[in-house]
């Protein structure tokens, strides 16, 4: 009976980390936040995962834990890229600045709450100083404007 | 003798094909001006295999005769050799669907092989030779070689020259395999492929649109014929259960020696099958209609002259227009089968001989002229071959045979006052040419009497002999249809007489004209067109005579097992009665030739006032004779409109119907597509919250619908 309380409670953690997660995604137009809502629901998976494999006393749960890690992980890493990448196109983090794949003649959704867009030159953080300054290509300056 | 003739079946029509393929790759951008060069050799090559075929034939004869066997005189000599089997389905056809098997009582001494229960349906390229064959190909390769010689000449400078002789060794290919082949699907696969090297010829100046239209006409008019002769070939297979002229491993091919050497055969295919017989020779002879120009298909042709004249001379005159008659020999004993088909190929055979000599008396095209004398010539053939005599048969054949010589050469002769005119060939633009071009003259001449039948020319000898046979069918043996056919034969002798003289002395004769095309350098062609002239002029002075003195063609001609059949053999023997005949009808002729000669140059050598005088008291039967009888515009009336109305119709019903309801049915996607576009906001939660809706929907399924199911199943 234990066994089965234990799994209970190991669920409920999983299910409610998921649903976080879940609604996390939906109401959050910030990337990121909604990136972290993902790993959050992968954790709610995870939990459950290990839960069952306790109650059956079978290591398959774990190792499946340790795959979803490994690939968290890898998509941990593009995720962020794309982030990065939308981030430098559109100079914020909204998600519904990103509706282009919607259909042709399709009205566009738009937020009367939504910042302006940023200005065409912006004032981007500057690393401090340190070191040997490294003597930049200028053909590179001009093609990396955003860095 | 077995080892070489199978080589050299192959060799005839492969080396027309090899320079074909030679000339097609490396015509264009290699070859240029000495595209001729590979035709011309491979078609002397091949005229060279013929010449050895037919000695090669003579000498399987003379051997098979020593020895004595009896096929080789009761049904003829015959050689095949089998490249491959094109096509082979097992058990096609049960036995008892065929009339072979209830009349194939073995004849007296045969073995009595039973047969299978059922045929297999096999296509083997066979090839054979027998007489018939081997002077098929000989004359075909000789003339062909000739006018591809001369085409060297007459078609230099023209932008399609390598294209030309492509075509040229295509056709001889097709030609050769036609009369060499032993199967009637491969008969018809050679007749529509010499049908299409005829389209591509008579288009070769497709930049004109009447070649390109008179291409058209030729190869749809074509299509009456071949439907017709197609269905014949069904006809045959569900009658005999094979296709094969010969026969082959236990199947009696329908032409072959087994079944020939059974006269029961023959008598109970007559008597129980009379309306198949009657069918299958009235479907073959429409399909020879359409290739050899018959009335009432014999429309294509005249307008086929828009091709280069060495191509009417080969094609339109020579060759390929004969095949129609070369089939309905090969098929004699069918025709022999059914008497009713036979007199029909007689009627249409002087029906047309009548129609193109009424029609050639006027026109003012040279080359028209000689297009209705080919017309009208194929009709004499057809008249022989409708006979039902060994005689008839073999009179057919040989005025084929002789007038390939003199129509070839009164084409290359047309051909020639062409090439000096500028391509004018209308006989009113030009007169008195026979100074001007001296060898076109006596050689055009040579022809002229060949056609018009005068002794010693060869046109004398066959036409004699197929009026001689006529005769003697109509008169003395009193059948009155061959009588009548006597008397239109004899009429049409005379308009031949009198058209050919009429165009020899309005080209040759009165004061020398030419028309501005030409310019100032109207000349003699050049050798290389002059010496096919003369060869074929000397031909057409000897080898009616010669064959006739010497009984030769005919004799080999009868080794044939088409015709060395016994019923059909028999016919041959009437002693005295035919050779009175002949003499009767030779002299007849001669008369008549001569008189129509005379007439002509009694017209036509003056001043011509006296024709102005005929043309206003013949009236309308002038028009009807300039106007070609009427027929383009009566076919044009009852067939041509009909089907452009309906190809409209056809036309519209495709635009607005049909494209109209696949329009409709490709409309419909995008519009129910339109209903679920709002879906696609380009919103990243949206998508989400429809997966995990999706997913509810899934799950919820998943539970309630086994719980629903079992409840309503309690």
């Amino acid at each position: 009976m234990a066994e089965v309380a234990l799994l209970e409670k190991y669920l409920l953690i999983g299910a409610l980390l998921f649903r976080i997660g879940l609604v996390g995604f939906f109401t959050r137009r910030n990337t990121i936040i909604m990136f972290l809502s993902i790993e959050m629901m992968l954790q709610g998976v995870s939990v459950s995962l290990v839960a069952w494999g306790r109650y059956h006393n079978d290591w398959g749960g774990q190792i499946l834990v340790i795959f979803i890690l490994t690939i968290a992980a890898c998509e941990a890493a593009i995720a962020l890229a794309v982030v990065l990448s939308l981030f430098h196109k559109a100079g914020a983090l909204d998600i519904a600045l990103w509706q282009t794949l919607r259909e042709d003649n399709q009205p566009a959704f738009t937020d009367p709450k939504m910042p302006e867009p940023r200005g065409d030159d912006p004032e981007w953080p500057k690393l401090t100083p340190a070191g040997i300054e490294p003597t930049a290509d200028p053909d590179e300056i001009i093609h990396r404007m955003h860095v | 003798m077995n080892d070489t003739i199978p080589i050299l079946l192959v060799l005839i029509p492969g080396l027309p094909l090899l320079a074909t393929i030679v000339t097609a790759i490396f015509g264009r951008y290699v070859l240029k001006e000495n595209s001729h060069l590979p035709v011309v050799v491979a078609l002397v090559g091949s005229f060279v295999c013929s010449a050895m075929l037919l000695a090669e034939v003579k000498l399987g004869i003379a051997e098979s005769s020593k020895e004595g066997s009896p096929t080789a005189n009761s049904v003829g000599w015959e050689v095949t050799s089998n490249l491959w089997t094109w096509v082979q389905v097992e058990d096609a056809i049960t036995t008892s669907d065929v009339s072979h098997a209830a009349a194939a009582t073995p004849a007296p001494g045969a073995e009595a092989t039973p047969l299978p229960t059922s045929l297999p349906f096999t296509i083997e390229i066979t090839q054979r030779a027998d007489t018939l064959t081997a002077i098929m190909l000989a004359m075909v390769t000789f003339v062909s070689s000739l006018v591809a010689i001369y085409a060297g000449g007459y078609m230099h400078g023209d932008r399609g020259y390598w294209r030309f002789f492509c075509y040229i060794g295509l056709f001889v290919f097709s030609m050769t395999m036609l009369v060499s082949v032993s199967n009637f699907v491969l008969l018809y696969v050679f007749w529509e492929a010499v049908g299409l090297c005829s389209y591509l010829l008579v288009g070769f100046w497709y930049q004109k649109p009447e070649a390109a239209a008179a291409g058209k006409k030729a190869f749809l008019v074509n299509r009456i014929g071949d439907f017709g002769f197609a269905l014949g070939l069904f006809l045959i297979w569900t009658t005999y259960g094979t296709l094969n002229f010969h026969d082959a491993n236990g199947v009696a091919g329908v032409l072959g020696q087994t079944r020939l050497a059974q006269p029961s055969l023959i008598a109970g295919f007559s008597d129980s099958y009379g309306a198949i017989a009657t069918a299958i020779c009235l479907l073959l002879m429409l399909g020879a209609c359409g290739k050899s120009a018959q009335f009432p298909l014999h429309v294509w042709l005249p307008d086929a002259m828009e091709g280069p004249t060495p191509v009417s001379a080969l094609i339109h005159a020579a060759t390929m227009v004969t095949a129609g008659a070369y089939m309905v020999t090969r098929c004699s004993p069918l025709f022999f089968a059914s008497p009713d088909a036979q007199q029909v190929v007689a009627i249409i055979g002087g029906t047309t001989a009548a129609i193109g000599g009424v029609i050639a008396l006027t026109q003012t095209d040279l080359k028209r002229v000689l297009a209705y004398s080919t017309i009208s010539q194929l009709g004499y053939m057809f008249l022989g071959l409708g006979l039902g005599t060994i005689a008839g048969i073999t009179s057919g054949m040989f005025h084929l045979f002789c007038h390939a010589f003199f129509k070839a050469l009164l084409f290359l002769g047309a051909g020639s006052v062409m090439h000096a005119m500028g391509g004018i060939i209308d006989m009113r633009r030009f007169s008195g040419l026979r100074k001007l071009m001296p060898v076109t003259n006596w050689t055009f001449l040579f022809g002229c009497l060949a056609l018009g039948g005068v002794i010693p020319f060869a046109g004398f000898w066959s036409k004699d002999a197929i009026i001689a046979a006529t005769y003697e069918r109509g008169v003395l043996e009193g059948i009155a249809v061959y009588k009548v056919l006597y008397w239109v034969a004899t009429i049409v002798a005379f308009l031949t007489a009198f058209y050919t003289f009429r165009a020899y002395f309005l080209t040759f004769y009165g004061e020398e004209r030419i028309p501005h095309e030409a310019g100032s350098h109207a000349h003699e062609s050049p050798p290389q067109m002059t010496w096919p002239l003369r060869i074929l002029a000397v031909c057409s002075l000897v080898v009616g005579a010669y064959f006739t003195w010497t009984g030769g063609f005919v004799d080999f001609l009868s080794k044939t097992p088409s015709l060395a059949f016994a019923p059909l053999a028999a016919t041959a023997a009437h002693g005295e009665h035919s050779h009175e005949a002949h003499q009767l009808v030779s002299i007849v002729g001669t008369v008549i030739a001569l008189t129509a000669i005379g007439l002509a140059a009694f017209l036509y050598l003056g001043d011509h006032t006296l024709i102005g005088k005929i043309k206003q008291l013949s009236g309308p039967l002038y028009y009807l004779s300039y106007g070609k009888l009427f027929f383009d515009p009566i076919y044009y009336a009852a067939f041509v409109w009909p089907s452009l109305q309906l190809a409209k119709l056809s036309y519209w019903f495709d635009r607005n119907v049909i494209d109209g309801l696949v329009n409709f049915v490709g409309r419909v996607p995008p519009w129910l597509g339109a209903l679920l576009r709002p879906l696609q906001s380009g919103l990243v939660q949206f998508y989400g919250v429809a997966m995990v809706w999706g997913v509810l929907v899934l799950i919820v399924t998943l539970l309630v619908w086994p719980a629903l199911s079992a409840a309503l199943g309690n």
